[in-house]
């Protein structure tokens, strides 16, 4: 597999030296491949943030994360073109909303089996099946798209660039910075912290755990709900979109380090700009992309086997 | 003359004193004689479809509860193992010529090449790391399949191979009695030794080392004997459909497994067998109610989990089983005292 | 507690009765056709559209005749749910066969699913009409073991090798008129195919066939069929010049493809194969942005192949809403093919219906049906394509609406008469492209 990706990734830049035209071109390709690794990554990141969250603060593993965010897309599909308001409202709507249903599942289906770590496992990903299979008996299996927040694109150094795409990278890094700040600056970051770092000591501190990890949930799901409401204007809807990014959230989980929001974010973008790689210097190769990003997941832990930051639980052993 | 009435006496007594005590023993008895004797009463091929297709799927749940339920290796991508079984059979029976008798047992050859190849870089990951890292290799090979189709047969699999067996009750048989088989000894194994030190890693891997077990090789072991038990039912799979293609190694067949192994109740083997006998059957008898089939099915699993977060089989043997307090032996519900020390039951 | 519980149980086992009585009661003096495919999905709804007009069609007339006897047609459903799982599919062929005893099988289109289904249907010596998957190995089975396999037909649309050089015309087609209108002199051409099996002979097929039409292939990518994000695929067909993006798509990855292609301008235009193109929510789920999108179809509506056409056409959209595709052909199958091939033996074995049918020559709404033999002279149950056969039409997305622009004025050899259907109009450049190589 790497081997072939080597020899393929050889091509393109053996052909560039010595002949100006080409190591002009060479430029451009290496604009081409930044831009788009950014861009896919930021998705990648605003995804793993919200998973990795809840699966540091309450240890689970929540497969339905992109299920709620293909909810999310839904509700917003709903918004525009059942009611017929403005993109910006869907967004507000479409957040709120998936926001209270994780918190509901979490509450029904999750809180009561949360001690069996294998029951909460598949309550979720039964969770996500149900959700897909609601959608497609309401929706059918059709393509729909939803309509974008800001329409036309830019040319960036002769790359066409969508706003969406530009708004998707700014969300990413606004969230971040927000997340940041919460999780530094106000009593219920260094609740969700502390329960993080040792739930057993952080409950007798006096810190509702339940209520931390509830509030997590919510937090978690509210991010994914805003990544549907950024990405999908670029994307189709159909009601089995929800397993494509969870494979690669979950490698930028891995490979960031379980947990850690700072690996996630890096882990992201270089998952990001390996599938961009792979599109710009070995185009016969496109599909690919997904393989080439999880060996790399995969040689960083070898390496590395807690992933980028991620750290040991002593009481994990 | 008097050996059989020996040997008769002995089995009688055996049945009284061994089986018929414990209701789940009854149950497993019963189980074991209703596959063996279903074709006796139907010749319906779509039901003996569903029983096979059970069947193969049953030995795919309890190998996947060997390694992740008895050792704690958490693998979330249990389809590689399915995969490269049934595409190894589907290869050597194509290219190779050989019959599925041969195909089989090599393809879960092949799968335990897998389980080293995968189990080796793995072994120094856990918990969930380990989970999500397995995920990916499926979807690795999926990948590798794709790009070299001129093997594989890409997206269309390979197909035109060799029926599994000529008629659809020989094929229900073999399927029902490897499964039997397979099922027996994968229990034998974790009641073994073997399975012993495969446990005490679930629960605590330190201390397992530091009484001076090579837990790395147990691990690789784990991971091997999995990949074996996997890769035949793999095999026979291919071999039963005729066809390997790329749906054995999505990432919903993974999770299926998953599914099937925690539903029944991991640590236990019967509890997977018992899970894929019940929701396989159940989609299809939900066939009726087309449009909702999943989500039923979804429905199913959410409910069973919130009320038996151990898993439905579990569940159940507590239900009709108690433990004696003084020497652990299993009495069944309705005794006041232990039938071993008359200890009495509470 | 305990009566909740057993009242449960009660209503449980009310239900279970309840829906085995149902299960068990059925006609008897009807002909009964499963149709088998991937229901919750547009290609399944096509199938069984197709089909329940076609039961209506035949029922109002008061059945089939079979010897001496009228025989209504009833259908079942069957949902393959091909697309997520291959066991599903044959379980579900199976208890069509066993269970509901059907006469014939007609659906499928997932290829891997549909050559497991091939297997359980030939096993069962079911007539199998295939609607929906292309690829040349179901029908060469039937010449390798003609015995087993001769129940399987092809119902549409044509194997893959008559999709690629139906879409080589188009493309041709198309390469002329922008080398006339915008005076391009080496139209360079940029091959998007997904990554699928079948699309490898076309891709192969392409290579050598752009040079050949005076025009410059300059590069193949190969997107995954789901891929839902495509612009770095765009981003480097735009650096690479190309005018004309031959596309072969036959999964999801047509809508992103197609939207943001026309969202980025590229000035390239689409040609090719793009199943997604060919549905009427095509342009809903671009949002517009599909414009000038062109694609083989089987269907358009205003586009007659034959005096048939018309009558299809207008009747599906007016039953259910929307432009018939390919997978609705089950209804030519079962109108057209086998009630016809039915009447002509006088019974329902097949056996005897297989050489009745294979032999036939007849007209359907996307044109005259003939099966093909191989070289050596056996039996393919193939379609033949080519003028005077099936065609296929070439269409394109104007303004919201899906026009035809191929055949017109089409001749397959110099010597062979021009070939024009009904209702054809220009093929129309995108306004960006004209912009900017206009001068």
């Amino acid at each position: 597999m790497i081997g072939i990706y080597l020899e393929l990734a050889c091509l393109p830049a053996g052909r560039g030296f010595g002949d100006w035209n080409l190591r002009y071109n060479m430029a451009l390709l290496i604009i081409d491949i930044v831009i788009s690794g950014l861009i896919s990554g930021s998705v990648f990141a605003l995804l793993a943030i919200g998973f990795s969250l809840i699966f540091g603060v309450a240890r689970i593993v929540n497969i339905a994360h992109t299920a709620f965010y293909m909810v999310a897309a839904y509700c917003i599909y709903v918004v525009t073109h059942k009611m017929g308001f403005h993109p910006i409202w869907a967004m507000v709507i479409a957040i709120i909303l998936v926001t209270l249903l994780g918190i509901i599942c979490y509450k029904l289906f999750i809180n009561p089996i949360r001690e069996h770590e294998g029951a909460v496992l598949i309550a979720t990903i039964a969770l996500a099946m149900a959700f897909q299979e609601v959608m497609g008996l309401i929706f059918t299996g059709t393509y729909l798209s939803v309509p974008k927040l800001i329409n036309g694109y830019h040319v960036i150094l002769g790359v066409k660039v969508f706003y969406q795409q530009i708004l998707t990278f700014c969300v990413a890094l606004l969230i971040m910075g927000v997340l940041w700040v919460l999780l530094t600056k106000t009593k219920l970051g260094l609740a969700i912290r502390s329960t993080a770092q040792d739930r057993e000591v952080a409950n007798l501190m006096g810190i509702n755990e339940a209520r931390v990890a509830m509030m997590t949930m919510g937090v978690s799901v509210g991010l994914a709900a805003l990544t549907g409401a950024v990405v999908v204007p670029l994307t189709v809807l159909e009601p089995h979109m929800w397993m494509h990014p969870l494979i690669m959230m979950m490698a930028v989980v891995v490979l960031g380090g379980l947990g850690s929001l700072k690996g996630s974010f890096l882990g992201a973008y270089i998952l990001g700009f390996a599938e961009a790689l792979v599109v710009f210097l070995a185009p016969m190769g496109a599909f690919l992309k997904g393989s080439v990003a999880l060996s790399i997941m995969i040689l960083v832990l070898l390496i590395r086997p807690e992933g980028l930051f991620g750290v040991y639980f002593e009481e994990e052993r | 003359m008097a050996l059989i009435l020996f040997y008769l006496r002995k089995l009688f007594s055996v049945i009284k004193n061994e089986v018929l005590v414990l209701p789940s023993r009854v149950v497993v008895v019963l189980f074991f004689l209703f596959l063996l004797l279903v074709p006796l009463f139907t010749k319906d091929t779509y039901l003996l479809r569903i029983f096979t297709l059970t069947s193969i799927f049953a030995i795919l749940a309890a190998s996947w509860d060997l390694l992740s339920g008895f050792t704690g290796q958490m693998n979330f991508g249990h389809a590689l193992f399915f995969g490269v079984g049934a595409y190894s059979a589907a290869l050597l029976n194509k290219y190779g010529g050989i019959p599925p008798w041969g195909t089989v047992p090599l393809g879960g050859l092949g799968a335990v090449l897998a389980g080293l190849i995968i189990g080796i870089p793995c072994l120094r990951l856990r918990g969930t790391y380990l989970a999500l890292t397995t995920l990916a290799f499926p979807i690795i090979l999926m990948g590798l399949v794709f790009a070299f189709p001129n093997i594989t047969g890409g997206e269309l699999g390979i197909s035109g191979i060799a029926r599994l067996a000529g008629s659809r009750v020989a094929d229900y048989y073999i399927a029902v009695v490897v499964m039997l088989g397979l099922c027996t000894i994968m229990w034998k194994i974790t009641d073994s030794k073997t399975g012993i030190i495969f446990h005490a890693i679930r629960e605590d891997e330190l201390a397992v080392r530091t009484s001076g077990i090579n837990t790395t090789r147990y691990k690789l072991l784990a991971f091997s004997l999995s990949g074996f038990f996997a890769g035949i039912s793999g095999g026979i799979y291919a071999h039963f459909m005729r066809i390997a293609g790329p749906s054995t190694l999505e990432v919903s067949m993974s999770f299926q497994v998953v599914i099937w192994a925690i539903f029944g109740g991991i640590v236990t083997i019967y509890g997977p067998v018992g899970a894929v006998f019940v929701l396989f059957p159940l989609m299809e008898f939900l066939r009726f109610w087309q449009e909702y089939r999943i989500l039923m099915f979804a429905a199913v699993v959410l409910l069973i989990l919130l009320y038996m977060p151990d898993g439905l089989f579990r569940w159940l043997r507590d239900k009709i089983e108690k433990e004696c307090p003084r020497c652990k032996i299993r009495n069944i519900a309705t005794r006041d005292t232990c039938r071993i020390c008359t200890a009495s039951l509470d | 507690m305990e009566r909740w519980k057993k009242r449960i149980f009660v209503l449980a086992m009310a239900f279970l009765f309840a829906v085995s009585s149902l299960t068990v009661a059925s006609g008897q003096d009807t002909i009964k056709i499963g149709v088998i495919g991937p229901m919750k999905f547009v290609q399944g709804i096509g199938h069984w559209n197709g089909a329940t007009m076609a039961a209506e069609e035949i029922n109002a007339k008061g059945g089939i005749q079979v010897g001496p006897r009228k025989m209504k047609v009833e259908l079942v459903q069957a949902d393959s749910n091909e697309f997520l799982s291959i066991t599903d599919a044959t379980t579900a062929m199976e208890r069509l066969i066993a269970r509901d005893k059907v006469h014939f099988v007609v659906g499928g289109f997932r290829t891997e699913a549909v050559l497991a289904m091939q297997d359980i249907a030939m096993e069962n010596k079911k007539i199998f009409i295939g609607v929906g998957a292309a690829h040349d190995e179901l029908c060469l089975r039937v010449a390798k073991d003609y015995k087993t396999y001769k129940y399987w037909f092809r119902g549409s649309p044509f194997n893959s090798s008559f999709l690629g050089r139906t879409s080589f015309i188009h493309l041709g087609t198309v390469g002329a008129i922008l080398r006339h209108s915008l005076n391009i002199p080496k139209v360079k051409v940029a091959i998007a195919a997904e990554k699928a099996e079948w699309t490898e002979p076309m891709i192969k097929a392409a290579e050598t066939a752009i040079p050949g039409m005076g025009m410059e292939a300059v590069g193949v990518w190969r997107p995954s069929a789901v891929a839902t994000d495509v612009t770095a695929e765009l981003s480097a067909i735009q650096r690479s010049e190309a005018h004309i993006i031959f596309t072969i798509f036959s999964a999801s990855v047509g809508i992103p493809f197609a939207r943001q292609a026309g969202e980025l301008k590229i000035p390239a235009v689409q040609v090719g194969i793009n199943v997604e193109a060919q549905k009427d929510g095509f342009w809903g789920a671009t949002r517009g942005m599909g414009n000038y999108v062109a694609t083989m179809n089987t269907y358009a509506r205003g586009v007659e192949s034959n005096e048939l056409t018309k009558a299809f056409v207008d009747t599906y959209v007016k039953r259910f809403g929307e432009t018939p595709t390919y997978t609705a052909d089950t209804y030519s199958a079962i109108v057209h093919g086998l009630a016809t091939t039915i009447e002509q033996a006088g019974t329902l074995d097949p056996d005897k219906l297989v050489p009745i049918h294979e032999t036939r020559v007849y007209k359907s709404p996307s044109g005259t049906v003939a099966y093909l033999k191989d070289a050596e002279g056996r039996h393919l149950h193939e379609l033949r394509w080519g003028p005077g056969f099936l065609t296929a039409l070439g269409v394109q997305w104007q303004d919201g609406e899906l026009k035809a622009f191929w055949p017109n004025k089409w001749k397959a050899t110099p010597e062979a008469p021009e070939v024009t259907y009904k209702g054809m109009v220009p093929y129309k450049i995108p306004p960006w492209m004209v912009e900017k190589f206009k001068k």
